[in-house]
């Protein structure tokens, strides 16, 4: 019962280790010591994370269905909170500035909306047998949770902020499909999402068309949009089969791959570990996500069965989507490699996402 | 729970999908991507090593190297020093301003010196070489290029340097070639320019993304090209050069036993150097020049043969048994053939064929011709080497024309006469042959009946070629034959009635044949074809005028070329 725990934080700390390995060769040559110090403050990030997970692991994860509204509504604000008071960075206003702290909400809303999300899908009947939603009308079953689930992620479009937006968006869909909803109703709404596909061109903004192009030819614009893609690629091909080295990669250590310490770390971690180090980190994500997939099978709880799988789920698509990114397999979206990008946002709510799976399974025993 | 299992698949299919995408990049086009990221951030101060120098065969330089002075600055250290600018303006007598610009222009990394003046004078190298311990962002440095010693000698055999063409480009780049790289064009800088060139060396460094040097990883040492060594004697070379004059035409000495080329000059001539400077102006008028100065008309040139011809056909009716010692004709000044009268130069009444190749005799010749036939004259053009090119090393060897009735039938479908004959007889009509491929069958005479290939390298890197040159062939023609034209040739010179009587006077047994070939409406090319002495041949010699009129213009020539020689010493 406590080994499930245990392995989480193993698999965890062991993502850790080769994230602040990582950060520290991508930025030692930096000239400002800030930048050079840039790894000390991860690992402050990784022992903030840890202590998070202790305490969350000891919440009694049914309380999150009674804060349930209350997270919403303070996520909400937040976000909204964001768009007014935000701090621009890298074109897009995604951080809220709390003292020496800038803290990304949109990482927050992730794990709310899986909280809400599992909350929903697994309202019962009163005589407290079956599942409400398996007899979900259509407007019960879509309408009512996409409208929930549209407020913030228009939000955090918003910002701009399309990769996580469409995680979400992708949650959404993953858990309707897990909750048992019927089918009917679920090719209804990737109908319409599709039917919507040609229009949502027009709310793009400019450099999001440039990337969706320039994922499509990256040599269209190879000093522009392509840059980095091209870079990526480089920087993860250099590195061969046992990479180049510790501290010896040149794209990341000269400066030619940017972000190398954050949405682009994977670039780094392969260029100077290579394929060996690659299959090992993603070895380590598989048992990670492999972890809370078997909790989800094991746990009896509607509840917490959701709200484990919306955590692997999260989990999975933003590694998926962030090393895609890397490969040049997927457009270039900011959403950083859970555990491994350098950024306190997505640490803390990766470990509290961890947490609750670890208290799921120390309490499924109960129901 | 169906739907679970189904998302489980789903992931692990994603994860296989990223793994196999992860070997497809590391592992599959990693050689690739590695290069891609060397390409990013090393870089190379490069230094040339010295190109192969080209040496003739008494190891004398015919084109050498010398050290150029280059002025490079390194733009990170620059920074708009104004009083730099203004000392290094004065040196060089330039205006200041212009230095911003040029720096710009060719500014391609911060930590990349940039060329700011090259060619400099040795005096101005070393004031600003002095300027360089107060201003350690400029570099004075030192590149071997092309020297001529003899500036115009030998320009044809040697060819000229140039940057390479796209052409050359795509057929060498696996060769290691480069945009930018100097090649040779014509001649032996083109022929051995694999064995000539220099491998580039330089210092290589790390840069970071905006171009800033990080650290330098090495020096490599420039290789130096290998030299070569050629048969040519630049003293008899200069002679014939000398001879020449500048009139168009060209001159092959050559060793009748081996065929290595002792002279080959060809006229008019440019100075190679002129491509290594930047003026395109003095380029663009070598080429549009309409005396077309960088033909190499020894071997590129294509000429109607004239009498020259003649020993062709002499040896064709003796081979063929048409005619012998014996056989004579009666001259009267033309004969006719079919319905037209071919004429003679002059009226020689009686002559036997010694009497007809030294008096160049036409009528004689119509008549063994048509005896011989036009295929066997064909044949005996064609084993006497013409129609073919001669094998000779160096590029853009032409290989001229012999008419038959057999190809005038199947490519041109028209019918063969007997004026064709007769015409084909003295060397005119179609017949088309180089300088070269006439002192090639002059050879055949003066070394009793092989074919020669002539050749020009004698060595590579010190390493002798003699073994690949080809042997010379047997021609299997019968002694009696070679005697005759021997024969015929050495009373050319030696009868006072002879054509080319006026080498009698030399002091060196000269044997040899004269012609005038019909060039209208201009004047008629100029020959003298020969050897000397005649007893033990060591020279095959041919004097060739473009449109310089009858062959004695060229006897003259070649009088001066064995005067010259044997005031040397070199005979």
């Amino acid at each position: 019962m406590r080994n499930s725990s245990l392995t989480i934080l193993l698999l965890a700390l062991l993502i850790c280790i080769l994230s602040v390995i990582s950060i520290f060769s991508s930025t030692y040559q930096r000239e400002s010591q800030s930048w050079q110090n840039i790894y000390q403050r991860q690992i402050l990030w990784i022992i903030l994370g840890v202590a998070l997970f202790f305490t969350v692991s000891r919440i009694n994860y049914r309380r999150f269905w009674d804060w349930n509204y209350f997270f919403y509504i303070s996520s909400l604000f937040f976000l909204l909170l964001v768009l007014i008071l935000g701090s621009v960075r890298l074109g897009a206003q995604r951080w809220l500035r709390l003292g020496w702290f800038n803290f990304q909400p949109s990482e927050l809303v992730k794990i709310v909306m899986v909280i809400f999300l599992a909350r929903y899908y697994s309202l019962k009947n009163a005589d407290n047998v079956s599942l409400l939603s398996e007899k979900f009308g259509f407007f019960r079953a879509l309408a009512l949770p996409l409208f929930f689930v549209i407020i913030p992620m228009g939000l955090i479009i918003e910002q701009p902020d399309l990769g996580t937006g469409l995680i979400i968006l992708f949650l959404f869909i993953s858990m309707i499909y897990l909750s048992n909803v019927k089918l009917r109703h679920i090719l209804i709404l990737l109908g319409s999402i599709l039917s919507f596909m040609p229009f949502a061109w027009y709310f793009l903004r400019d450099y999001q068309k440039d990337r969706l192009m320039v994922f499509l030819n990256p040599n269209i614009d190879p000093l522009g949009a392509g840059y980095t893609v091209i870079q990526s690629k480089i920087a993860i091909g250099s590195g061969g089969f046992w990479g180049k080295g510790w501290l010896s990669g040149t794209q990341s250590q000269l400066r030619f791959l940017p972000e190398a310490h954050t949405d682009f770390i994977f670039a780094t971690f392969s260029e100077e570990w290579g394929f060996l180090g690659g299959i090992v980190l993603l070895l380590l994500y598989y048992l990670l996500i492999r972890q809370g997939f078997l909790i989800a099978q094991r746990t009896r709880d509607h509840f917490g069965k959701l709200m484990a799988f919306g955590i692997s789920l999260l989990l999975s698509l933003q590694v998926m989507i962030n090393i895609a990114m890397n490969m040049g397999f997927a457009p270039i979206v900011g959403i950083p490699l859970p555990l491994m990008s350098y950024g306190g946002s997505s640490m803390f709510v990766t470990f509290v996402a961890l947490g609750i799976l670890a208290n799921i399974d120390k309490r499924r025993s109960v129901f | 729970m169906g739907r679970f299992k189904i998302a489980i698949w789903f992931l692990n299919a994603a994860f296989l999908l990223i793994m196999s995408g992860l070997f497809n990049l590391e592992i599959i086009q990693g050689r690739n991507l590695r290069g891609l990221g060397d390409k990013n951030c090393i870089r190379l101060i490069s230094q040339r090593g010295s190109r192969g120098r080209i040496l003739d065969r008494n190891g004398l330089v015919i084109a050498g190297n010398k050290i150029s002075y280059d002025l490079m600055l390194t733009p990170q250290d620059y920074r708009q020093q104004d009083e730099l600018a203004f000392k290094i303006s004065r040196i060089l007598n330039k205006d200041p301003k212009g230095l911003d610009s040029v720096i710009r222009r060719s500014y391609s990394l911060s930590s990349m010196p940039v060329v700011i003046a090259s060619n400099l004078k040795l005096r101005e190298a070393v004031a600003l070489g002095q300027l360089r311990i107060d201003y350690p962002c400029i570099t004075v440095q030192a590149n071997p290029i092309r020297d001529y010693p003899n500036i115009k000698l030998a320009c044809h055999l040697l060819g000229y340097l140039g940057e390479i063409d796209r052409w050359r480009l795509t057929k060498l780049e696996d060769y290691g070639y480069k945009t930018k790289d100097l090649v040779g064009f014509g001649g032996l800088e083109e022929k051995y320019d694999y064995y000539l060139r220099d491998e580039e060396g330089g210092i290589s460094f790390q840069v970071d993304h905006r171009g800033r040097l990080v650290r330098t990883l090495g020096f490599k040492p420039p290789v130096n090209g290998k030299d070569i060594e050629v048969t040519i004697d630049i003293r008899v070379q200069k002679i014939a050069e000398d001879a020449l004059g500048g009139r168009r035409g060209a001159v092959v000495i050559m060793n009748p036993y081996s065929g290595e080329i002792i002279a080959l000059a060809s006229s008019p001539g440019f100075n190679p150097e002129v491509f290594l400077g930047k003026e395109s102006s003095s380029v663009l008028r070598l080429f549009k020049d309409p005396a077309a100065p960088l033909i190499n008309r020894a071997i590129s040139g294509l000429y109607p043969a004239g009498s020259v011809f003649k020993l062709v056909v002499a040896s064709a009716a003796l081979e063929s048994k048409k005619i012998n010692q014996h056989s004579s004709f009666f001259c009267q000044g033309s004969l006719r053939v079919g319905r037209q009268e071919f004429k003679c130069w002059g009226t020689h009444g009686e002559q036997d064929i010694i009497a007809a190749i030294a008096h160049s005799c036409n009528v004689f010749f119509y008549k063994s011709g048509l005896l011989a036939g036009p295929l066997a004259i064909h044949d005996y053009a064609l084993r006497l080497g013409f129609s073919h090119p001669t094998g000779f090393d160096i590029p853009y060897e032409k290989q001229g024309f012999i008419p038959s009735p057999l190809l005038r039938k199947i490519s041109a479908f028209r019918n063969w006469f007997d004026g064709d004959t007769a015409n084909l007889s003295i060397g005119q009509g179609e017949v088309l042959v180089t300088p070269l491929q006439v002192a090639r069958m002059m050879a055949a005479f003066a070394n009793n009946g092989y074919m020669v290939t002539p050749y020009i390298t004698k060595s590579i890197d010190g390493k002798n070629l003699s073994r690949y040159h080809k042997k010379p062939e047997r021609l299997n023609l019968k002694p009696k034959t070679l005697s005759l034209i021997r024969e015929g040739l050495r009373s050319a010179v030696s009868e006072p009635s002879g054509t080319a009587s006026i080498l009698s006077s030399t002091g060196v047994s000269v044997a040899g044949k004269t012609g005038t070939a019909q060039a209208p409406p201009k004047q008629s090319h100029a020959w003298f074809s020969g050897f000397f002495p005649y007893k033990e041949p060591k020279f095959v010699m041919v004097v060739f005028l473009e449109n310089g009129g009858p062959g004695y213009y060229s006897c003259l020539i070649a009088k001066q070329i064995i005067e010259g020689m044997k005031a040397q010493g070199l005979i």
